[in-house]
């Protein structure tokens, strides 16, 4: 009769080991949960404080071939197009055309395209060229750290949109075409 | 049942062959030499305006070679659009170097 007794204690001590391990297990699964959603929270708050953070366009003041102070702060409250070329860079000239007809069709609803040189340049050369072709907005002469003020890349040409309060909301690597105007700047112009 | 069965199992075969046969020619290469490409940094138009070209399926452009190589579905672009393509970037495409299934 004694065997089934210790057979019994047997079982619940096991029992008990296994419960006991069972709920230190629990325990340490509740202290990496605990940890887990103390670490999400973390980073939840940290994108919030980033998505919080202004991406402003920072404050541009170049010349233009005049010698006239071309300001982007002076274009807030418009959908601007900060446009990096060079004469020398195929595809820069060959979007100048669209960006022309953009600036036309689009001046009413608060377009403004701005064209920005990348060295290295001739000013003579920029003249001739802007004249040849009927650029209708402001083109300023922009050194490399212009545009690494916006972009870390070499790019040419780059795109920068700055929506109405200034926020710098998107880029344009290479020549802009029609389908990303109809996509990222044309919902801007309403 | 069976009698009919056969005339219709052998029309589906013709039919998945066709198919099979049709989507395998489809998709061309081709190597295009594009002259002016000599700016490292703006020969990334020419791969942006290709790959936004309906029908395209891969594309490799290299600035030193001077050329760019276009997979492509020949049922829904030509070759002569994509030179077209090329040119509207500033490039122009020289001529076509080779063309293989």
């Amino acid at each position: 009769m004694q065997i089934p007794v210790i057979r019994n204690t047997q079982r619940l001590v096991l029992r008990t080991g296994i419960n006991v391990l069972l709920g230190v297990k629990y325990l340490f699964e509740v202290k990496d949960m605990l940890r887990a959603i103390v670490f999400s929270a973390a980073l939840i708050a940290m994108q919030g404080s980033s998505l919080g953070q202004s991406n402003k366009a920072p404050a541009l003041a170049l010349k233009d071939l005049r010698g006239r102070t071309v300001r982007l702060s002076n274009y807030k409250g418009k959908v601007v197009l900060l446009n990096f070329w060079a004469t020398w860079c195929p595809p820069c000239r060959a979007e100048m055309p669209d960006l022309i007809k953009m600036q036309r069709e689009y001046r009413s609803k608060g377009l403004q395209v701005i064209g920005i040189t990348y060295p290295p340049e001739e000013i003579e050369e920029v003249r001739q060229f802007i004249r040849k072709l009927g650029v209708n907005y402001p083109v300023a002469l922009g050194t490399k750290e212009t545009k690494t003020l916006f972009d870390q890349t070499e790019t040419l040409p780059l795109t920068m949109i700055i929506d109405r309060q200034g926020n710098i909301i998107d880029r344009i690597e290479g020549i802009l075409l029609p389908v990303e105007f109809e996509q990222k700047i044309k919902p801007l112009l309403k | 049942m069976r009698k009919n069965r056969v005339p219709a199992l052998l029309g589906l075969i013709l039919v998945l062959s066709l198919a099979t046969i049709s989507a395998f020619a489809a998709i061309k290469t081709t190597t295009i030499r594009v002259e002016g490409m000599k700016c490292n940094h703006c020969s990334a138009s020419v791969a942006k305006a290709l790959k936004a070209t309906a029908g395209v399926e891969k594309v490799e452009v290299s600035s030193e070679k001077g050329e760019a190589v276009i997979q492509f579905d020949d049922e829904k672009v030509t070759e002569a659009k994509l030179r077209e393509v090329i040119n509207s970037t500033g490039f122009k495409a020289i001529e076509e170097k080779s063309a293989k299934n």
